[in-house]
C-alpha cells in the first residue's frame, strides 16, 4: 500500500457505499412486498389500509427506537413486551381515580422510568448480562401484572376524549395520531443518534467500549441511559396500546419484544453493537407489519404468518452474522 | 472547540512555563497478581522536549503509560503536571490534564469515518449542541493537508490498512489541546515514509512547547528524535541521561543488563534429522504461502512485528483456525486443517499467547487444568480415576518445579510463570510431538522467564519440535535453532542460529528488503 498514491486511500465510490448499507436492501425488500400485495390482494393498496397499517406499526416503531438504541450500545432489552402491559395498570388506575390523562401518563412514565433505571443499573453499573437481566425483568413484570389484575382486564372508566383520540383520532382525518407520534419520535431520535454527541457516544460504546473509555466516555452512564430510553419508549407504546384496547390487560404485549427484536435485526441493527440505524429498524417493522396485513388480505390462515415471520427472523439473523464476518474480514 | 487546530498556529496553544516540568512522576509502583510490574519509578518530562522511554518487552513501559492514561491506577507514588499535584483515576481524568496517549493497539472505532475518529474525544458542536459535521470534515481535511497526510476523511476507519490507522491515531493527538503527548511504539506498523512524517509532526509538537514521551525499543529512532532517554528494566528505573551521553552499546547494556548468553543457558544437544512438522504453502486470510519444517528436538523461532501474522500462523498450524491453501504434516501424517481434535490426536498442540482466555480455566484447581487434555487416559468405564489423575499431575508439578500450595489450588492464584508451566504440563502429559508456543513469556517476571526458557530448552532436549512465536529479540536469538521472519503474512527470511543477527532479522521484519523503500534502513 503506497502512501502517496493519487487516489485517497479507502475512498470507495458513493454507489458502493450505498449498496453496502443494509437499509437499502431492506428498502428494496419492502418495496417488492408492497408491489406484490398491491397486485395480488384486492384491498391492499388503499389510503385507508396503508394508514391503518402505519397505525398498527406505531407500537413497534416507538418501542423499536429504544430496542435499536440499546442494540447499538451493545446490549439487549427484552423486557419491553411485559412493560407494555405493566405501565397500562398505573395509567388506567390513576386515570379512573383522577379523571386526568396527564396524571395517568405521568404515573405510567414513572413506572417505566423505574424499570429502565433498574435494568440500566444492573446491566451497566453492576455489569450483569443484559439478556438475562431483562429476561428476568420480563417475568417479574408479567407476573406482577397477573397478580395485580387477577388476570382480568381493568377497564377505562374515565372515558376521556383525549385518551380515546390516541387510538381513534387521525391527523387531518388521514394519519392516526399514534403514527404521527411514532414519526415524530423517530425523527427526534434519528437526530439524536446522528447529531448529538450522546448519540455518537452510543455508537462508539457499542462499536468498541474500550476505545470509548479511552476517549474519556463514561461507558456505564451511556449504557444506563440507553436502558432508560428503551423503557420510556416502551411505556409510550404501552399507553397507546391501552388506549386502543380501552383497558389494562394482563396479556397485553405478549411476545411483543420478539417482534420488535426481529424487526430491528431485520433492519440491519447489529446484535453485536455499533452498527445500524433507526431508518433500518423502521423499515424492518414495516416489512413485518405489511407482511402480516398482506397475508391477511390474501386470506391465508394466520398460522402462515407465524411461519413466514419466523423464517424472516432467521434470515435476518443470518444476515447479521454475514455482516459480522465481513466486518472481521473473513 | 473553536481552536482545535491551534497546534498549528504560530503561537503555542497555551501558556506553558518552560521552567516547570510538564510531568513529574515520583516513586510510581504497580503490582498485578503474581507480577511486580513497576517499582519506585521516577520520570520527569520537560516542556518542548522529546523524552524516550526504553526497555525490553515486559520492562514496564506499557504499564507506566497506562497509568499515565488512567487505564491503570498506580499503587504507589505521586504525579505532578505543570507543577500541580494530580490524581489520575480514569482516562477522562488523563485527557482533562492535557495528556494524550497514542496507544500501540489502535484505539479507533472501526465503523466511524476517519474524520469522526479524529474528533472522538469531543465532537465539535454549535451553540445548540448539534454536531457540526461539516466542521469535522473540513477541520480533519485541513489537519491532514497541513501535516501532509493523504487519507480520505470520509473513509470508514476499519477499511484502512493498519499503518494508516496508526497515522490516524497519531493525527488524533494533534486535534486536541494536549500539553503532554505520549506515543507507545508509534512506528511498529508504519512504513519508512510514514515514520519520517511522524518525526516531522513530533518536531512541530515540541516547537510549541509540548512534552513528548516517546516509547520505543528501536535504537536508531531514539537517537534521531529524543533529547533524553530513560531506561526501564524489570519494572525498575535504570537510568535517565541526555541522548548525547549514550552510545548504542551503553543503551543496550542498560536495557538488557545481562548478556543474552547468560539469560539462556542452553543445555540441549543437536536436533535429530526426523522432520516432526512440515508446513507447505500455507495460506489463510492473513498468511500467504508460508512453508517451513521443524525437526524433532529443534526450536524454530518465528519473529515478526505487530500484525505480521505470528499468532495467525500458530493458530492455523494447530488446527484452530481455517486455512485457504497448503498442507500441514505432523510426524509424516497429513493433518486435517481447522480441526484441533485431529491435531491433538496427531500430537500437535498450542500454548496460547492469551493464557487467561485460551488456555486456563482460572476457577478450576491446578490438577484439573493440567489433566484436561488427557482425561481419556485416566478414565475407566466413563469415569475419571481421580487418584491416577492427581498422581500423574503430581509428577509434572515436581518435574517443572511448579510453585503451588497444593494440587487443589485455583490456577488463577498462581503466578504467570507457574500458570505457563501448568499449561505445558497439560500438553506434555498428552505426549505431544510438536508444540507451538505463542509469546511464551508475555506478562511473566524476568526471573520466571529464564525458567520458562529452561523448560522450552528441556522440551526440545526431550525430542519435541518446538515452534515459537515471539516478538522479543533476546528470546528469539537465545532459544532458536532456526529463525524465520514474517512480514505481513509472508516469510521474508529464514536463517540458521549462526547466521542470525538482530539487524538481518529486523530488516526482514520491516520488509525493507523485498518491498517498497530502499531509502530507509533500521
Amino acid at each position: 500500500m503506497s502512501f502517496a498514491s493519487d487516489r485517497l486511500e479507502g475512498a470507495p465510490s458513493v454507489w458502493r457505499r450505498l449498496i453496502a448499507r443494509q437499509e437499502v436492501a431492506v428498502l428494496v425488500c419492502l418495496l417488492a412486498l408492497l408491489v406484490f400485495f398491491s397486485v395480488s390482494a384486492e384491498n391492499f393498496l388503499s389510503t385507508r389500509n396503508i394508514t391503518n397499517v402505519l397505525g398498527q406499526a406505531s407500537l413497534a416503531l416507538i418501542a423499536g427506537i429504544g430496542c435499536a438504541v440499546v442494540f447499538i450500545s451493545g446490549e439487549v432489552d427484552i423486557s419491553i413486551g411485559s412493560l407494555l402491559a405493566t405501565v397500562a395498570v398505573p395509567l388506567i388506575v390513576v386515570m379512573n381515580d383522577t379523571n386526568s390523562l396527564f396524571l395517568g401518563i405521568s404515573a405510567a412514565l414513572v413506572v417505566g422510568l423505574a424499570v429502565g433505571m433498574i435494568n440500566g443499573f444492573l446491566c451497566a453499573y453492576v455489569g450483569l448480562n443484559s439478556l438475562i437481566v431483562t429476561l428476568g425483568m420480563m417475568f417479574v413484570l408479567r407476573g406482577g401484572v397477573y397478580l395485580y389484575t387477577g388476570q382480568r382486564a381493568i377497564a377505562d372508566e374515565a372515558g376521556l376524549d383525549s385518551f380515546i383520540a390516541l387510538s381513534d383520532g387521525r391527523l387531518f382525518d388521514v394519519l392516526p395520531y399514534s403514527a404521527v407520534i411514532a414519526i415524530v419520535l423517530l425523527a427526534a431520535f434519528a437526530y439524536v443518534l446522528r447529531y448529538r454527541p450522546f448519540g455518537r457516544q452510543v455508537y462508539a460504546v457499542g462499536g468498541n467500549s474500550e476505545v470509548a473509555r479511552l476517549a474519556g466516555y463514561d461507558v456505564r452512564r451511556i449504557k444506563f441511559a440507553c436502558f432508560v430510553i428503551s423503557s420510556l419508549l416502551a411505556t409510550c407504546s404501552g399507553i397507546i396500546l391501552a388506549a386502543r384496547v380501552g383497558s389494562a390487560q394482563h396479556i397485553a404485549g405478549l411476545n411483543f419484544e420478539f417482534q420488535v427484536v426481529a424487526a430491528t435485526v431485520l433492519g440491519g441493527v447489529s446484535l453485536s453493537g455499533g452498527i445500524g440505524s433507526l431508518g433500518g429498524m423502521a423499515l424492518g417493522v414495516l416489512i413485518l407489519q405489511f407482511l402480516s396485513n398482506g397475508l391477511r388480505s390474501l386470506d391465508l390462515p394466520t398460522e402462515w404468518q407465524l411461519v413466514i415471520t419466523g423464517l424472516i427472523i432467521i434470515a435476518a439473523v443470518s444476515l447479521d452474522e454475514v455482516k459480522r464476518r465481513r466486518a472481521h474480514g473473513d | 472547540m473553536h481552536d482545535d487546530l491551534a497546534l498549528f498556529a504560530e503561537e503555542p496553544p497555551m501558556a506553558i512555563d518552560i521552567a516547570v516540568p510538564a510531568l513529574e512522576m515520583r516513586g510510581i509502583g504497580k503490582r498485578f497478581p503474581g507480577v511486580l510490574a513497576l517499582e519506585a519509578v521516577d520520570l520527569t518530562l520537560a516542556p518542548g522536549k522529546v523524552h524516550a522511554l526504553m526497555g525490553e518487552n515486559g520492562a514496564g513501559k506499557s504499564t507506566l503509560i497506562k497509568i499515565l492514561a488512567g487505564v491503570y491506577q498506580s499503587d504507589a507514588g505521586t504525579m505532578r503536571i505543570h507543577g500541580r499535584d494530580v490524581a489520575i483515576k480514569s482516562p477522562r481524568d488523563s485527557l482533562r490534564q492535557g495528556i494524550k496517549v497514542v496507544f500501540q493497539e489502535i484505539a479507533l472505532i472501526d465503523e466511524f469515518s476517519v474524520a469522526e475518529n479524529i474528533f472522538l474525544e469531543g465532537h465539535p458542536t454549535d451553540r445548540f449542541g448539534t454536531i457540526d459535521w461539516r466542521k469535522i470534515r473540513t477541520d480533519c481535511a485541513d489537519l491532514f493537508e497541513r501535516i501532509g497526510f493523504a487519507i480520505d476523511p470520509a473513509a470508514r476507519t476499519g477499511s484502512l490498512p493498519v499503518s494508516q490507522q496508526q497515522m490516524v491515531e497519531i493525527a488524533r493527538a494533534l486535534a486536541h489541546q494536549a500539553s503532554i503527548v505520549v506515543m507507545d511504539e508509534p512506528t511498529s506498523s508504519l512504513t519508512p515514509k510514514e515514520v519520517k512524517l511522524l518525526f516531522t509532526i513530533i518536531r512541530r509538537l515540541t516547537a510549541l512547547g509540548i512534552a513528548v514521551l516517546y516509547v520505543s525499543h528501536k535504537l536508531d529512532e531514539v537517537f534521531e528524535i529524543a533529547d533524553t532517554v530513560t531506561v526501564l528494566r524489570d519494572g525498575r528505573h535504570i537510568s535517565t541521561r541526555p541522548i548525547g551521553e549514550h552510545t548504542d552499546d551503553s543503551l543496550i547494556q542498560d536495557m538488557i543488563g545481562r548478556r543474552i548468553v547468560d539469560l539462556f543457558p542452553r543445555q540441549r544437544g543437536p536436533a535429530a534429522s526426523r522432520v516432526a512438522l512440515s508446513v507447505e504453502g500455507l495460506s489463510t486470510r492473513k498468511l500467504h504461502d508460508v512453508s517451513f519444517e521443524a525437526r524433532a528436538g529443534e526450536v524454530v523461532g518465528f519473529f515478526g512485528l505487530m500484525g505480521a501474522g505470528r499468532t495467525e500462523l500458530a493458530k492455523a498450524i494447530v488446527g484452530y483456525d481455517p486455512i485457504r491453501a497448503g498442507t500441514i504434516m505432523v510426524d509424516g501424517q497429513w493433518m486435517t486443517p481447522h480441526n484441533t481434535a485431529v491435531g491433538v490426536g496427531l500430537g500437535i498442540g498450542l500454548l496460547s499467547e492469551d493464557r487467561k482466555v485460551e488456555g486456563l480455566m482460572g476457577e478450576l484447581p491446578v490438577y484439573q487444568n493440567a489433566s484436561l487434555a488427557s482425561l481419556g487416559r485416566f478414565a475407566a468405564h466413563g469415569f475419571v480415576d481421580a487418584g491416577k489423575e492427581r498422581q500423574a499431575v503430581q509428577t509434572y508439578v515436581e518435574r517443572f518445579r511448579i510453585k503451588t500450595p497444593s494440587l487443589f489450588q485455583k490456577v488463577k492464584n498462581l503466578s504467570g510463570g507457574n500458570q505457563q508451566k501448568v499449561l505445558l504440563s497439560r500438553w506434555l502429559m498428552l505426549g505431544l510431538k510438536v508444540i507451538v508456543v505463542d509469546e511464551p513469556t508475555r506478562g511473566i517476571d524476568v526471573g520466571a522467564k529464564s525458567e520458562i526458557f529452561g523448560l522450552i530448552d528441556e522440551l526440545a532436549g526431550a525430542g519435541l519440535a518446538v515452534v515459537m512465536m515471539t516478538s522479543e529479540m533476546p528470546e528469539l536469538l537465545g532459544l532458536s535453532d532456526r529463525v524465520v521472519v514474517l512480514c505481513e503474512g509472508r516469510v521474508t527470511a529464514s536463517m540458521s542460529r549462526e547466521e542470525a543477527t538482530q539487524e538481518k532479522i529486523l530488516n526482514a521484519a520491516i520488509g525493507s528488503q523485498g518491498r517498497a523503500s530502499h531509502e530507509f534502513r533500521v
